[in-house]
């Protein structure tokens, strides 16, 4: 893991201590709210629905053991006994008080942990393949890019106000487990000429009112000219982006106005009158930063291990997570283990600080005191021996965060929403809770396969809704909580906005509609390898909207049309 | 519509709703409810002073409908904030 060096150190404590003066000047009346607020945005602290929430950064998804138990302390301390990780692999405190947030701020800078660029229309945290360094897949790792990037990007003076705020997501990998064609620039590390590595990258994704799946703008950009190939667009996105409208400022919106081509023109122009080797990042500092990820010393051993496989044998359940949790290390005989926080009717990302000081005293135990954040709101031991695999899951299963469901209809993302949430126009949560609970029998949600179901109590959509296979968007209609079902999304490297369905439920509807969405896949899939995304594409919508909605009759297709677009 | 004047603790952030002496309480039901223009202005003076005062922030005025003597707040939004948790 990379380990703050003075600089670092110093300039996070400057930070802690600039906050706690703010706080202070607050309380005593020196500053107004206005004043403060974006004082206080710029440390990851907001005003939500009943308290203030505390987004602290976990760069690029990565936690030592120390970290998490600093972070199970701070829930006990100073919130209420839990966390909740989220899509952008950070961390929320929900019940956080304006006069102990420096305190907090204190704690984490002794742990190498900030909520600096959590918020405001700065470049934010980057995030990373989970898998990062250990994926059979991957050709370099991009935890070192990930930290180059936060180091570049962190008080950056040009870009630290932007016309809105800036995701950058990275992956080393062929698969994509990191959503990066839904950010504002997606960095894919690929091969180029005489077998360099360097970047494949794309602009102006992003979900959100208008979502859009992000376009390649270079098709190879050298490693070592990155930097300055990433200042030029962000240079030409800071000039021309829009700040006049708030719904119109994001990268995307431009992209798409001036079209691909002439975007990159525009980049490209720019990036030739840069002064590339004062941004670039010379080698002795990549080695410095490398150096810091260096794979661990795995010595390989047998795939196989007599002891997992005679346990996996009489006991159904640890099998069930091995087939489901449990995927191959780039090391033989090693695993990535995938801790999910979504068993049924628990509240989706959430960890107590009993279940993360269990993580944290597991990842020392058996994986060498690492541990990984995914966007879709679980935990990651990257680096566990299969011998130790059953002796794992017996201590998540004591800490209840041994469901194995990674990736089936259970595994399901779901923002805060208006349980929680100022912008909010509905639950999440509770639907989430409720789907969940009626797709509870592991054995039927194994049978449904790979799913992806995504909720978002806004269309702000940090729920990933527009990324869903199945994806829920909850809206208000004259003062009700209604749900938009859209089908078809996937936030992978086939990435696609998912199409709405027709018009909204009420909440108590919505399991029972999914449960028909479901029903229709199971009876039309070819067999059981069509995932439930190749069914909708082989089919469309059509047969899954007459289940829904009953026979396409003229009058009542074109008024539930209307009525989905409106809403 | 009857409203009620609402805020958060500057301090820890804690909803609370306004009454017509000028304290912050956490219970809806104890809140003060303008059944008018008019007295809805009185309690914003009131609440513009506590903001001056830092005690309070994120003023703002709610809807409410008034049952059996106590105040109901009309939005989903509303409701949920008056519980002081979320519904999970």
């Amino acid at each position: 893991m990379y380990r703050y060096d003075d600089f670092d150190h110093g300039f996070v404590a400057e930070r802690a201590s600039q906050f706690r003066g703010q706080v202070e000047r607050r309380l005593s009346g020196a500053l107004t709210e206005e004043q403060f607020k974006p004082l206080r945005l710029q440390n990851g602290l907001y005003l939500q629905l009943h308290a203030y929430m505390l987004r602290i950064a976990i760069p690029y998804g990565v936690l030592s053991a120390r970290q998490m138990r600093r972070l199970a302390f701070i829930a006990r301390k100073w919130d209420r006994g839990f966390g909740h990780f989220t899509t952008r692999q950070n961390l929320q405190f929900n019940w956080t008080k304006l006069a102990e947030a420096p305190d907090i701020i204190d704690s984490l800078a002794e742990v190498e942990m900030h909520a600096i660029q959590t918020s405001g229309n700065c470049i934010r945290n980057v995030t990373a393949d989970p898998f990062a360094g250990v994926a059979p897949d991957e050709i370099e790792d991009p935890r070192i890019w990930a930290e180059v990037l936060r180091q570049w990007s962190t008080i950056h003076p040009e870009f630290t106000f932007l016309p809105r705020k800036f995701k950058i997501a990275i992956t080393g990998a062929a698969e994509d487990r990191a959503a990066i064609l839904f950010h504002d620039i997606g960095l894919k590390i690929v091969k180029g000429p005489k077998n360099a590595t360097g970047f494949r990258v794309y602009v102006g994704g992003g979900q959100g009112r208008t979502p859009y799946v992000a376009q390649e703008i270079a098709h190879f950009i050298p490693r070592n000219e990155l930097l300055s190939y990433l200042e030029a667009i962000m240079r030409v996105y800071n000039l021309h982006g829009r700040r006049d409208n708030i719904y119109k400022a994001r990268i995307k919106i431009l992209v798409n106005a001036l079209g691909i081509d002439g975007f990159r023109r525009q980049v490209d122009v720019e990036w030739a009158r840069l002064d590339k080797a004062a941004i670039d990042l010379p080698s002795a500092e990549h080695e410095r930063i490398a150096a810091a990820f260096m794979p661990l010393p795995l010595e390989a051993a047998p795939v196989k291990d007599a002891g997992v496989d005679a346990r996996r044998r009489k006991d159904s359940s640890f099998d069930r997570w091995v087939r489901l949790n449990v995927v191959a290390h780039r090391v033989a005989g090693h695993s990535i283990v995938n801790i999910s926080l979504k068993e049924p009717g628990k509240v989706p990302g959430d960890a107590s600080a009993e279940q993360m000081e269990a993580v944290a005293d597991l990842a020392e135990k058996f994986a060498h005191g690492e541990i990984r954040v995914t966007y879709q709101q679980n935990l990651v031991l990257p680096n566990v021996a299969v011998k130790d695999l059953a002796a794992l899951y017996d201590g998540l299963n004591a800490a209840q965060i041994a469901t194995a469901n990674t990736e089936l209809i259970t595994d399901i993302i779901a923002c805060p929403g208006l349980d929680y949430c100022n912008l909010a126009n509905a639950r999440a949560i509770p639907i989430a809770q409720a789907i969940a609970e009626k797709f509870a029998d592991p054995v039927r949600a194994e049978d449904i396969g790979p799913l992806r179901l995504n909720i978002s109590g806004c269309i702000n959509a940090c729920g990933h809704h527009h990324a869903g296979n199945i994806g829920i968007l909850g809206v208000d209609k004259k003062g009700t909580e209604h749900y938009q079902i859209t089908l078809g999304g996937s936030p992978k490297e086939d990435a696609e906005v998912g199409d709405i369905l027709g018009p909204s439920f009420t909440a108590e509807h919505v399991p029972g509609a999914i449960e028909t969405i479901i029903g229709t896949y199971m009876k039309s899939r070819k067999d059981k390898q069509e995932t439930f995304l190749q069914a909708y594409r082989r089919l469309g919508k059509a047969p899954f909207r007459e289940a829904l909605y009953g026979p396409e009759k003229s009058k009542r297709g074109v008024d539930a049309e209307t009525e989905a677009s409106n809403v | 519509m009857p409203s009620v004047v609402t805020a958060n603790v500057l301090r820890s952030g804690a909803v609370v709703y306004l009454t017509g002496n000028g304290q912050w309480v956490e219970s809806l039901d104890s809140a003060t409810v303008a059944a008018d223009a008019d007295a809805l202005k009185r309690l914003e003076t009131l609440a513009l002073a506590a903001v001056e005062k830092t005690e309070v922030t994120a003023v703002y005025a709610m809807d409410v409908r008034v049952s059996a003597g106590r105040p109901e707040p009309v939005s989903v939004r509303e409701r949920i904030r008056a519980a002081h948790k979320p519904t999970v």
